[in-house]
């Protein structure tokens, strides 16, 4: 992992309330890639991005992007950065029109930007879908099309960096593909990616590099081939754990 | 026929009023889940405010203004920072609670530190009698209706065709992502007690000259407002318009032709009625928040 990192943490500690879910945690994304964080459920991944995107406060710990301290800076800021988030779940206006929608993706930008119905309709162009239903609620949209809405959305302002939730969750087979052929071209193009999944074989097939998090601390950080074939990864998903090796030592294992 | 003319164009007058309160209250429920309950007295204070104002030596124009900017300030900014921010904390009940409380401290200050008596207030508009096709319409419920109408759809305009009314909608209907985008919730929360604090003023410009400024003028506003905005389905700004002007409607029908020993539980039936028959409103929507 010798490229330059896009995105870095370090030791970062978080949690709810009282709770404690992020114990330390400690990655790296490199530049123009796409890594694919995986890890049993509740293991701290959808946290991982709450926090990097300043929804809940890091209580020690120093996230950088591009080599600038953006620990706890708030989403606004980090949108401005060009980090966008686009997380688990739906996440539309669902009484607002589709193009409504993809509008309010580019209000961190301010009156700044002159050629912003230029690039929503260069969006609509590139998911005809949207661009049938643009004057439509919201709300009539597939699954996977208020999924492809939120990725558009997220693609206004050209970020740097991305980070996605699981986005294949209730996805057809087909719409999976079509959203990750989406991820990679926005790589080709330079862009970093950081991803949450599930499904981990067939997005680790498709990443540069894999990450492992159990208990909110990095476990394997490798080449995406080396964490699919890594039969540590088979056991953790048959319900094993991965221990650090020598009690007491919480430094992430880092390959 | 001509006096049912008369009856429904000074009902929808009535009505527009009822539909401004209304739309403010449900503006404050979708943005801040606040079931504000001095509504009624809302509309009762500013007209204070712009008697004040005349009492030392404004014009009535300039007295408008002044209970404008006022009611902006104490009803809109101060209420937002003062009772609903602190409160929201502990939830909705809470709040609703609390919003009882400040309904019966505004009656007794008015009471307290302006009069107990009735206050007649002036009229924007001159009250002529027009003869239209038989029927006699006076020029008040004309203007009346139409500055109601006007700020309805001023405030549909800003709501459905400006960048800050997608945000403000944005806000309502799902905060967390509308914050994810970078828009400022915060603000868009405060824009909608402005706005409420703006129709009160207005409502009370309008709806005074009628009935007079007397700190127990809120009641009957208040709640007719409330009844508005679950007629036509709480969570609509749609809803509470259609609501209002129904209900205000409704309201003067049953003034003429049903015994006034009855009137007042007219708009109460209309109330069960919905809850009965189509308990999301009119226009509502099962569970959904929106403007
Ligand atoms: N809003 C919340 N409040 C309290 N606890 C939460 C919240 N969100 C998640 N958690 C808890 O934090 C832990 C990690 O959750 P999460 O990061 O969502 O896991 P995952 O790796 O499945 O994405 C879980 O135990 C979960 O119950
Ligand atoms: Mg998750």
């Amino acid at each position: 992992m010798a490229t330059e990192a896009a995105l870095e943490l370090d030791g970062v500690v978080a949690g709810y309330g009282q709770m404690t879910i992020l114990n330390g945690t400690t990655f790296k994304v490199p530049a123009s890639s796409i890594t694919t964080v995986i890890g049993p459920n509740g293991a701290g991944k959808s946290t991982v991005f709450k926090t990097i995107f300043g929804l809940l406060k890091a209580r020690t710990g120093t996230i950088r992007f591009q080599g600038r301290d953006i620990t706890n800076l708030s989403p606004r800021a980090l949108i401005e950065a060009g980090i966008c988030y686009v997380p688990q779940g739906r996440n539309i206006f669902p009484q607002l029109s589709v193009r409504h929608n993809i509008e309010l993706g580019a209000v961190a930008a301010g009156r700044g930007l002159t050629d912003m119905p230029a690039r929503i309709e260069a969006a609509l162009d590139r998911f005809p879908v949207l661009r049938k239903k643009a004057d439509r609620q919201a709300s009539t949209l597939s699954g996977g099309e208020q999924k492809q809405l939120e990725i558009v959305r997220g693609l206004l302002l050209d970020p740097k960096l991305v980070l996605i939730d699981e986005p294949s969750i209730g996805l057809s087979p087909l719409m999976v593909q079509e959203t990750f052929a989406i991820l990679t071209e926005l790589r080709n193009k330079g862009v970093a990616i950081l991803m949450i999944e599930q499904n981990a074989k067939s997005a680790l097939a498709m990443s540069d590099f894999g990450i492992v998090l159990e208990l909110g601390q990095t476990r394997i950080m490798d080449t995406a081939e080396a964490v699919l074939n890594d039969p540590r990864v088979a056991a953790l998903f048959l319900g094993g754990s991965i221990e650090p090796k020598a009690s007491g030592d919480n430094a992430p294992q880092v390959n | 026929m001509s006096t049912l003319i008369n009856l429904i164009i000074s009902g929808l007058a009535t009505g527009s009023i009822y539909a401004l309160v209304a739309i403010g209250f449900t503006l404050l429920w979708q943005t801040s889940q606040t079931i504000n309950f001095a509504q009624g007295e809302f509309v009762m204070l500013p007209a204070f405010f712009m008697l004040a104002a005349m009492n030392a030596g404004f014009p009535f124009w300039a007295a408008i203004l002044i209970g404008m900017a006022l009611s902006m300030l104490i009803l809109g900014v101060a209420f937002k920072r003062m009772l609903v921010d602190p409160m929201l904390k502990h939830g909705v009940l809470p709040l609703a609670i609390a919003t009882m409380a400040l309904s019966l401290a505004m009656k007794e200050s008015v009471k307290q530190f302006y009069s107990a008596e009735a206050q007649p207030f002036p009229s924007l508009i001159p009250s002529i009698d027009l003869h239209v096709l038989g029927a006699v319409v006076s020029t008040q419920s004309l203007g009346v209706l139409a500055v109601g109408i006007g700020a309805v759809v001023a405030l549909q305009f800003l709501l459905t065709r400006t960048s800050v009314g997608h945000q403000m909608q944005a806000t309502a209907q799902n905060p967390t992502t509308a914050r994810i985008l970078g828009i400022p919730v915060e603000r868009m929360i405060m824009y909608s007690f402005l706005i409420n604090a703006g129709l009160v003023a207005i409502a009370s410009v309008l709806v005074t000259p009628l009935y007079l400024a007397k700190f127990t003028s809120g009641e009957t506003l208040g709640l007719a407002a409330f009844i508005a905005a679950i007629v036509g389905g709480f969570n609509q700004v749609r809803g509470a318009i259609v609501g209002g002007l129904l209900l205000g409607v409704v309201d003067n029908l049953a003034a003429t032709y049903i015994s006034t020993q009855y009137r007042a539980a007219v708009p109460l039936m209309l109330l069960i009625a919905v809850i009965l028959f189509r308990p999301q409103g009119l226009l509502g929507s099962a569970e959904e928040r929106t403007v």
